[in-house]
């Protein structure tokens, strides 16, 4: 019975996918994916994070705004979470990705593909304006700026929607956590032990309790 | 041109409470009293709990152990009667103000400070904490530092392995060889490494504290008059003063220097069974009850029939048994803010062997956290203000012990440590009220010319 469970809890921790989240610019993609990052490392996954700002200035630099480039932009983003995917890391994408096309194709690639909508108004966004391009493109300094002057096609049937301006980044993290363990990529059991084995957790807690702690 | 770049050394001495390094021993540590004379100092507040995990971690992100859903090093994990799971550098969410400077490209030297095991990537160097299992671990970051700490230090001590021993010989022998290997290690790595940021945590004060105190303090309950090891803790601080002095002598004068403690020390007068006491209240029920002291966990409970219980420690916990909560949960939730009120009624109530009140605190998480992220307990309970500690077992069929139930204990945390700040103003040793121990990371990044995080809870230290 024990052997099948840490078996059961092996698979899952190679079980790779991509999470992929969409949403205007300050939506709070690339806050989350910090986060979302940290606490599945805590279930001892290899977790990558493919942020559109880093991947801009690497894998897709030249690359502009065009319907077409930012199709190429997400068709490299795809490819890269495809193949880390397959070799079992949790990979986490925080690209805008407007386009509703571009996503489903990304998601036919991938295969095992969770879709999270980054909801949040673009006044709200506007308003964080955390790199200042909101104020650049509304007064049309910048062109072709998602949710100003170019489309943003929300998703229709992504696997969740955490609306940013009514949750905090935890309670919005938390959710794409619980998501993954409903569709059975982390198992539910708490990940805390994981750190150390069953022996060095028995030695510290024996020293612990010599030292007074516990 | 040479830029000045502006560097921060932080030094923390778990347990150092002000009122003997400040208040009495001062005239004979000269390097640290040089060091007051040119800056501010003072008390320091800590977490509650004023225990080492939380308490380094929130002065390293200046944020409360709620939002830290850090509460002791172990926290429950879910509402069953499992037990606890321990808290490690994986599950610490905020960032330190190492992890913001090296955000910044910032360069980093960290060693030792609690809760940093297992080693997390920083902009230059990592050893981990005691929590580390051994030093067959991967205990450094880059993993290949190791070899070059084991080799300077000629095998590095994590802790104090053997520490609840009646032969105190070797528990002293291994603070001191512990506390000497750190030392010489972090002049080594002052002087061979390049860094913005440096903080090393000394654990032999607090072990120290915890295995000799009732030597010298001619109050405490057990004390013994005359014994060889009456200076054994002033000596300690003598040889501490002196390794400081040397590691300070190798910093420019405009370097931040920062001395912190995470806590205080004081002596320990006994311990309250609190699993005794709650069965004795007929709020804990067991289905036999033990023929000698018996580990909690090692019980076995009739849940149906019991309404609370609680976890050891050097402060208590509390946790409520729910209704639609625990698995067999029997308190109603409607009931449970009155049940909660007059526990707390009765646990302030605590009496010694003697009938006296023993000025005990309990705390409601949500009172004093801004958040409570994880599974906080129902109630933090100071025992007689932190002179009680918690004792878990069961067994004695009373509610005072004068040992703690894994061996004897001499000393127990206090809320205020301390601070030492060196800014290069002149200061002249002045002392300063009312400093957190939240302060600390704000002042950190303020002095380094780094935007503080609005979310930080401290204030800037000028
Ligand atoms: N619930 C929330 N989730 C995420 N971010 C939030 C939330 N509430 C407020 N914020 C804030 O919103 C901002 C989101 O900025 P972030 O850089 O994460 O956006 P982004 O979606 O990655 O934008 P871009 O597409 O331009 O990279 C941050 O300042 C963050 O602190
Ligand atoms: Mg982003
Ligand atoms: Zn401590």
């Amino acid at each position: 019975m024990k052997i099948q469970m840490q078996n059961e809890e092996c698979k899952l921790k190679n079980k790779g996918f991509t999470i992929w989240l969409t949403g205007l610019s300050g939506a709070g993609k690339t806050t989350i994916s910090h986060l979302l990052e940290r606490k599945l490392k805590e279930f001892g996954r290899n977790v990558e994070v493919l942020d559109s700002d880093v991947v801009r200035t690497n894998l897709c630099q030249g690359l502009g705004f065009s319907k077409q480039d930012r199709d190429i932009n997400i068709q490299r983003i795809a490819f890269v979470c495809k193949l880390l995917t397959k070799n079992g890391a949790a990979v986490i994408s925080s690209a805008i990705s407007p386009y509703r096309d571009a996503r489903d194709k990304a998601r036919k690639e991938i295969g095992n593909f969770v879709e999270i909508y980054v909801k949040c108004p673009l006044e709200v966004c506007a308003e964080r304006d955390v790199k200042g391009l909101y104020k650049k493109a509304l007064k049309g300094e910048i062109q072709g700026f998602t949710g100003v002057s170019d489309p943003y096609e929300e998703p229709l049937n992504p696997e969740l929607v955490v609306e940013t301006n009514k949750e905090t980044v935890e309670e919005s993290t938390r959710k794409i956590m619980q998501k993954l363990v409903e569709l059975g990529y982390i198992s539910p059991k708490s990940p805390v032990a994981n750190v150390y084995s069953p022996e060095e957790e028995a030695r510290i807690k024996e020293r612990l309790s010599r030292l007074g702690y516990i | 041109m040479v830029i000045n770049k502006k560097k921060v050394f932080v030094l923390g001495l778990d347990s150092m409470p002000p009122e003997l390094l400040f208040d009495r021993w001062l005239d004979q540590l000269p390097n640290i009293k040089r060091l007051i004379s040119n800056s501010i100092y003072g008390e320091m507040k800590s977490t509650i709990p004023a225990i080492t995990c939380p308490a380094w971690v929130s002065m390293m992100t200046s944020a409360n152990p709620g939002r830290l859903g850090l509460y002791g090093f172990r926290n429950r994990s879910s509402y069953d009667y499992e037990g606890l799971s321990f808290a490690s550098a994986n599950t610490i969410h905020q960032d330190t103000v190492w992890d913001i400077l090296s955000k910044m490209g910032k360069k980093v030297v960290v060693i030792g400070v609690p809760m940093t095991y297992p080693p997390r990537p920083v902009n230059g160097c990592m050893v981990t904490c005691f929590m580390t299992p051994d030093t067959k671990c991967d205990y450094t970051y880059p993993h290949e530092l190791k070899t070059e700490v084991e080799s300077i230090s000629n095998g590095y001590i994590l802790d104090v392995g053997e520490f609840r021993s009646d032969n105190k010989e070797p528990v002293l022998k291994t603070i001191y060889n512990m506390t000497e290997k750190r030392f010489r290690l972090t002049r080594h790595f002052i002087r061979s490494k390049e860094w913005d940021f440096f903080m090393v945590v000394e654990m032999g004060p607090d072990r120290i504290h915890h295995a000799f105190w009732k030597y010298f303090d001619q109050e405490h309950p057990k004390h013994i008059p005359g014994s060889k090891y009456q200076d054994a803790i002033l000596n300690y601080y003598k040889y501490l003063d002196e390794e400081i002095g040397e590691t300070l002598n190798l910093l420019s004068d405009d370097t931040l220097i920062l001395v912190v403690s995470d806590h205080g020390a004081k002596k320990m007068i006994g311990g309250i069974c609190i699993n005794e006491w709650l069965i004795q209240n007929g709020y804990l029920k067991l289905v036999q009850y033990p023929a000698e002291s018996t580990p909690f966990n090692k019980l076995i409970v009739d849940w149906e029939n019991t309404m609370v219980w609680g976890e050891g420690g050097y402060y208590g916990r509390i946790f409520m048994n729910v209704k639609d909560r625990e698995p067999r949960g029997v308190l109603a939730p409607q009931h449970y803010e009155h049940f909660r009120n007059e526990l707390i009624r009765k646990l302030e109530d605590l009496r010694d062997e003697n009938g006296r009140n023993i000025n005990t605190k309990a705390f409601k998480p949500e009172d004093i956290y801004t958040e409570c992220n994880g599974i906080p307990p129902d109630l933090i309970v100071y025992y007689g203000d932190l002179f009680w500690r918690s004792i878990g077992s069961v067994g004695n069929r009373t509610i005072w012990a004068s040992e703690n139930d894994t061996g004897p204990d001499d000393a127990n945390h206090s809320q205020y440590g301390i601070f030492i700040m060196r800014n290069g103003k002149s200061q002249y040793g002045m002392r300063r009220e009312g400093v957190t121990l939240y302060d600390i990371a704000p002042t950190i990044l303020n002095y380094m010319d780094i935007q503080v995080p609005v979310d930080m809870e401290g204030e800037v230290l000028q």
